[in-house]
């Protein structure tokens, strides 16, 4: 077979394109590279102190580890509160509803997938954080817990559209020869399709943990905005702060080129790494499934 | 009674508990922001400029300020994802070249949107020396949603039969004629939708603009390049954080229920042309 050119032909229509593709690939690079770069100065002068430390006074001292444990915890804490709900829903969805309902079940997940942060926010703190105050008798409702509870609310919609692709895309036949084994309906769903659309469902899980680590404003919101671990660190209702909560406080007095703008680039920077893992374990993971 | 039996009808019994609370919630979240935000909604509400700090006017130049940002942001990533879209379908014949490409569109979405916000004032507020300004909201949401029209667009074009193309090639076309005479109509739709879910994405965000586009009040309509707008999201924003004043609450909620309207009708028509497209497939 002849090997192809890479480029067969170079007319107007090849610059027009590779215009576009060359400024979306270069934005993107730009973008990733200059994260990096932003980030040098305050690991600098803080080393890896700035993953470790647990200070975090701007112009002094910067030290992440508040931030991280609160992204963490968050994240933790939500996907624990959502993992049942959407899976059950995603197994009743897919394997249990007729085809008209399944639909009109999915279209509602995507409409409710687009319902922007800011919403979940206004609920958050006028709704949410005074029922939690009240129902566990704090003397501040902004706390760890109703982030967590906030966030687990917000990607429900998409944990559970996700997961019911996966268990979709596990071939009916599977389904038809454990009903002919005599395996009860339940009993093919969760011994025949649940075990083979694992990865999928844990991808669903995954890419749903990476956007609520990175979901600003509506945590920003309830999440008391105070920078450090509390004591003990598993005390879920004390006021803490994310990754992208303190950015989002910060960003607006720190605009410009001194330390704390690089801190804040700095702390962008792990929150993607972060981020990243897991959405790229999400991809692989949901690619593996197919 | 079989046991089995009964453990299946427990088990189903269990999964319709969980989902109907799943619902439950949902529904909650939604008839919430109707019934907070109907009582605000007004004439007076949707037309007037925002007087006293937001708890009296109205909201109509944050209405305009989220129109010219996502509308903004749409104009300018439609023809940069196109384009790149095309280049990698008719013109990269390289797998490990355009595997790279979408592992970049891929970890571009996984970006959380505040890290737009960071990146994006540096290079187009400091670089470009555009400030705090609507010009840099709307090139950092351009480049926030061209993952979603990239996609979009890449998903339409991809599923174009080869016949098509085949036709095409057969009747001697370049590929630039290829392009406008096949591929282009034949993807419209996936246009279409992109743009609509980008759209949709550009209005719902808040973090990538708060602090890079956006001010708060005395706003109205940008008469430069380098002047901030006011939007319903960061308008939310502010009111949120003045929970003790009811009026200002109530004007949260107001603006809430627009911005909510507007992202589910884009959403909406984005699912109705795409169940239309799956029917016509499926004939």
């Amino acid at each position: 077979m002849n090997k192809q050119p890479l480029f067969p032909e170079r007319g107007p229509a090849f610059w027009l394109t590779g215009l576009a593709a060359a400024i979306s690939a270069g934005t993107i690079g730009l973008l990733f590279v200059s994260l990096v770069v932003e980030s040098v100065p305050v690991f600098k002068s803080e080393g890896v102190s700035f993953l470790w430390g647990t200070d975090w006074f701007a112009g002094e001292v910067y030290g992440a580890l508040p931030m991280i444990y609160g992204s963490l915890m968050v994240t933790g804490l939500a996907v624990v509160m959502v993992l049942p709900f959407a899976l059950g829903s995603a197994i009743l969805t897919s394997e249990f509803l007729s085809g008209r309902v399944r639909l009109v079940v999915k279209a509602a997940m995507e409409l409710l997938a687009g319902v922007p942060g800011i919403l979940y926010g206004l609920m958050g703190i006028a709704l949410l954080a005074v029922w939690v105050r009240d129902l566990f008798g704090l003397i501040d409702g902004n706390t760890l817990f109703t982030a967590g509870l906030l966030l687990a609310v917000m990607i429900l919609p998409t944990v559970m559209t996700l997961a019911e692709d996966a268990l979709r895309a596990v071939p009916g036949e599977t389904r038809d020869t454990a009903l002919s084994l005599g395996l009860t309906r339940m009993e093919t769903v969760m011994q025949v399709v649940v075990p083979q659309a694992l990865p999928g469902l844990a991808g669903a899980v995954f890419l749903g943990l990476g956007r609520a680590m990175g979901e600003t404003i509506a945590v920003m919101l309830v999440i008391g905005g105070i920078d450090r671990i509390p004591q003990p660190w598993f005390d879920l209702f004390a006021s803490g702060q994310n990754i992208p909560s303190k950015i989002g406080r910060e960003a607006a007095e720190a605009l410009g080129f001194d330390l704390q703008w690089s801190a804040l680039i700095a702390l962008g920077l792990v929150l993607f790494v972060m981020v990243m893992t897991l959405t790229t374990a999400g991809h692989f993971l949901l690619r593996k499934a197919r | 009674m079989n046991p089995r039996l009964w453990k299946e009808r427990a088990t189903i019994l269990i999964l319709y508990g969980l989902t109907g609370c799943g619902c439950l919630v949902l529904a909650v979240i939604l008839t919430t922001v109707i019934m907070k935000g109907a009582p605000a909604l007004s004439g007076e509400f949707l037309f007037e400029e925002s007087r006293n700090f937001g708890s009296e006017g109205g909201i109509f130049y944050q209405m305009i300020g989220t129109l010219i940002l996502m509308a903004g942001a749409a104009i300018v990533c439609l023809p940069v994802a196109l384009g790149s879209v095309l280049f990698q379908t008719e013109f990269l014949h390289s797998p490990p070249l355009k595997k790279m490409f979408r592992f970049l569109i891929y970890s571009l979405n996984a970006v959380p949107t505040i890290i737009f916000g960071l990146i994006g004032y540096l290079f187009f507020g400091v670089l470009l020396d555009a400030g705090v300004s609507w010009v840099t909201g709307v090139l950092i949401l351009a480049v926030m949603i061209l993952p979603t029209l990239h996609v979009s667009i890449h998903e339409a074009v991809e599923s174009i039969p080869d016949h098509y193309r085949e036709a095409g090639l057969a009747l001697g076309l370049s590929p630039g004629q290829q392009m406008r005479a096949v591929i282009l109509p034949q993807s419209m739709y996936g246009m279409v939708t992109g743009t609509l879910l980008g759209l949709a994405r550009a209005a719902g965000e808040t973090a990538a603009i708060m602090f890079t586009a956006t001010a708060f009040s005395g706003v109205q309509l940008p008469q430069s390049w380098t002047e901030p707008v006011t939007t319903l999201q960061t308008h939310i924003l502010v009111l949120a954080q003045e929970a003790t004043n009811p009026k200002a609450l109530t004007h949260a909620w107001g603006a809430g229920l627009v911005l909510l309207t507007l992202v589910f009708i884009l959403i909406s028509v984005t699912l109705w042309i795409r169940s239309g497209m799956e029917m016509e497939a499926e004939r």
